[in-house]
């Protein structure tokens, strides 16, 4: 288990990381989520020793993080890191060989974690020949591919197609089940909300929210959808007592709504609008949740 | 000759580690999972693999092929144009006018010899023609009726060519021969004054340094100076691509600052030390096979002096190159940072290559050779001039160590704090300030 204990970290007059706590748990996806500059690619970077804490420990199974431990943490850093002119094969095995595995078993492994990703066809491309997507899986598989017992990645879902997005959340829930602890952040809340079983929200160097990804959507008031013929604003229900609009998705508002109000009156409402054509309760989506939190 | 066992030795193990590290290729199908035990890898293989991705990274690539190409074609070139037109030396056609002509050719046949010139005599009716052929070029020099030599325009006192040589010789031993006939000598006594053997000449204190020394200093210097800057700068570009690319954030997410910069270092270094032990044995066993008198008596304590003070020179200045490359991200920051660095090294050279050439050991590059910047300038140039004695050349060995092993740890501290800043270069002066917070590690 990856234990984060207090860390804090100043950049000058900010404060980056202000008392950081949370745990990853092995065999898990977690998602590490919040704003631009919360504080999470400084986070992940402590994990690694790559910046300094001004006081905080990580811990993993109890023990201060050295470099022999670090040795089987996977890492996809938020700036993506290769060797362009290298090819991507021997790329892999390179970075197999650093982390200290013999030459004969980082080439097989190398040569599976390609064909594990699909990119065993381009084994002998150099990196810079490859598309954003395939960069991506190389980057992943450099993580991948001595099997390690952590893997933090920064955004390892941003800029795929969504066949991308799909093999590699694939890979992800597979390395989970192998008994890894895997933590990544993103902003695609509705993809992590898909492949992630527990999620931290920070903000401001500070965890807000953090807890199951089941809890935190069916906990809070209950949204309620309702979809108005030819109203895409929902004015309507900017007024309702009991009830505000937490987002507008595609032409039907999403209501919060408290536990005493009467779905009838909201209906009454909506009916004044336009034609009705959906209303039914849902539960909170994690956008909402990391919305509410940051509130 | 020392050079070329070393460049053997220091390509060999290229070789292996290359080889190493590509790995086998073929899948062992009893290697199912990778090596848990195998985590527990050791710092000095950690560096031997970022090592031999240096050197085969740089031995696969065409720069480094092309520039020791042209660098081996150029030694040729210095080598072996001068041994050409003419096998054994040039040759000179002297034309011969009158009376007494054969003891004339007889002398310039044997002068030629002593100046490393074939003579060729070639007999003319008369003066004028005689001028007109040297005029026109078909005669180097003509002899006219043994009383005046005619060229086509007389010798500067500085002209070593063959052609004034053997010029001002001939004009002696024809103004002796001239002489001898006057004063009615016997021929014995004109053999006894015509052979005359130079009493010897002994020496109170060692003898100062020889030319060839010199000019074994000289070339080493260049070489020096190419090879520091040229290697120095690649470690500073090495640096910066693995920042400008982002790839550093992973390697130092698996290895240590100082494993990945000893690496770099000691790859772009055993790469920088075999190509001048193959530029320095090429140009040597070229030499040697073609009798070129370039490299003759190539004095091996220079060598040797040359070659060692290009290690202590790489090993002090990678680390401030390497330092210096954390602190940029872009091509078009490396000049501007480069040029600082390269002036002590500019200046060190400037200031020995002067003393080499002017054969005097100034107490300015004599302080230079004890200063770790210039040192590996100076202290060569002290041991070509007979200026130092063993334990002052062992001093300056010692202070450059020192201070290599104080500028790798300031280097580590620099690399350490600048290379996962980006976005713009970062001032020295930040990197130096930042106090140094708990680790988490």
């Amino acid at each position: 288990m990856l234990k984060l204990d207090g860390l804090t970290r100043r950049f000058g007059d900010t404060l980056a990381l202000d008392g950081l706590t949370f745990d990853v748990h092995p065999g898990r996806v977690s998602g590490f989520l919040g704003p631009n500059g919360a504080g999470k690619t400084t986070t992940m970077r402590a994990i690694f020793g790559l910046t300094d804490l001004d006081a905080g420990i990580v811990q993993w199974n109890g023990r201060p993080i050295d470099l022999t431990i670090r040795r089987q943490f996977g890492y996809m850093p938020e700036e993506r890191g290769l060797y362009p002119a290298m090819q991507v094969q021997e790329q892999v095995e390179y970075f197999a060989r650093l982390l200290g595995m013999g030459a004969a078993p980082a080439s097989t492994a190398a040569g599976r974690c390609l064909e594990r990703l699909g990119i065993s066809d381009r084994a002998t491309s150099k990196v810079e020949e490859l598309s954003h997507g395939n960069q991506q899986r190389v980057q992943l598989a450099v993580a991948l591919v001595h099997e390690p017992d952590l893997l933090v990645l920064d955004e390892p879902l941003a800029g795929l197609d969504p066949g991308g997005v799909d093999a590699i959340s694939e890979v992800l829930r597979e390395e989970a089940r192998r008994g890894c602890s895997v933590l990544l952040s993103s902003h695609q809340l509705d993809l992590v909300e898909d492949l992630c079983e527990t999620v931290t929200i920070i903000d401001h160097g500070r965890v807000v929210v953090a807890g199951e990804v089941d809890d935190l959507t069916t906990h809070g008031d209950r949204r309620l959808v309702v979809r108005v013929e030819g109203d895409r604003t929902a004015r309507w229900a900017k007024q309702l007592r009991g009830a505000r609009v937490s987002e507008i998705d595609a032409g039907a508002v999403r209501l919060a709504v408290d536990d005493q109000t009467d779905s009838d009156t909201i209906l009454d409402a909506a009916r004044t609008a336009g034609r009705v054509t959906e209303f039914h309760f849902e539960r909170r989506r994690l956008s909402e949740v990391f919305r509410e939190a940051l509130e | 000759m020392i050079a070329l066992p070393i460049a053997i030795a220091v390509l060999a193990v290229a070789f292996i580690l290359r080889r190493s590290m590509r790995g086998r290729t073929g899948h062992d199908p009893a290697v199912r999972l990778p090596h848990r035990s195998g985590i527990l890898a050791n710092t000095s293989s950690t560096i031997a693999l970022v090592a031999s991705r240096e050197i085969s990274l740089r031995l696969r690539g065409r720069t480094f092929r092309v520039a020791t190409g042209v660098m081996l074609l150029a030694i040729a070139a210095v080598i072996v144009i001068p041994t050409l037109g003419g096998s054994g030396g040039a040759h000179e056609r002297v034309g011969l006018t009158g009376h007494g002509s054969r003891a004339v050719a007889s002398a310039a046949r044997t002068t030629g010899k002593q100046v490393g010139a074939t003579v060729e005599t070639i007999n003319v009716a008369n003066a004028s023609a005689a001028e007109s052929l040297v005029r026109s070029g078909d005669l180097d020099l003509a002899v006219v009726d043994g009383r005046t030599i005619l060229v086509t325009r007389t010798f500067t006192s500085g002209d070593r060519s063959t052609k004034a040589q053997l010029t001002r010789a001939l004009a002696l031993v024809i103004g002796e021969q001239r002489a001898f006939g006057s004063a009615d000598l016997t021929p014995d006594q004109i053999h006894a004054i015509s052979h005359i053997q130079p009493i010897p000449i002994r020496g109170l204190s060692s003898s100062k340094s020889t030319s060839s020394e010199q000019s074994t200093s000289a070339v080493g210097l260049i070489l020096l100076f190419v090879l520091l800057s040229q290697y120095g700068t690649w470690t500073l570009i090495g640096v910066m691509e693995e920042k400008a690319s982002r790839v550093v954030e992973v390697l130092l997410a698996a290895i240590r600052p100082t494993q990945l910069l000893a690496g770099k270092v000691l790859g772009i270094g055993a790469l920088a030390f075999g190509q001048a032990s193959v530029l320095v044995g090429f140009a040597l066993g070229l030499g040697a096979a073609v009798g070129s008198d370039v490299l003759k008596g190539t004095a091996p304590t220079v060598v040797v002096a040359t070659l060692g003070w290009l290690v202590i020179g790489y090993a002090f200045y990678s680390w401030v190159f390497a330092a210096a490359g954390s602190m940029v991200e872009r091509q078009d920051q490396v000049q501007a940072l480069a040029f600082p660095i390269t002036i002590p090294l500019l200046a060190g050279y400037i200031s020995s290559i002067t003393a080499v050439t002017s054969a005097h050991a100034s107490l300015y590059v004599t302080i230079l050779a004890y200063i770790p910047l210039t040192a590996p300038f100076g202290m060569p140039v002290l041991v070509a001039l007979h200026a130092v004695t063993w334990w002052e050349f062992l001093l300056s060995v010692l202070t450059s160590a020192a201070a290599t092993y104080g500028m790798a740890r300031l280097a580590g501290i620099v690399y350490r704090r600048a290379v996962l800043r980006t976005g713009r270069r970062v001032p020295l002066r930040e990197v130096l300030a930042i106090r140094e917070p708990s680790r988490s590690r």
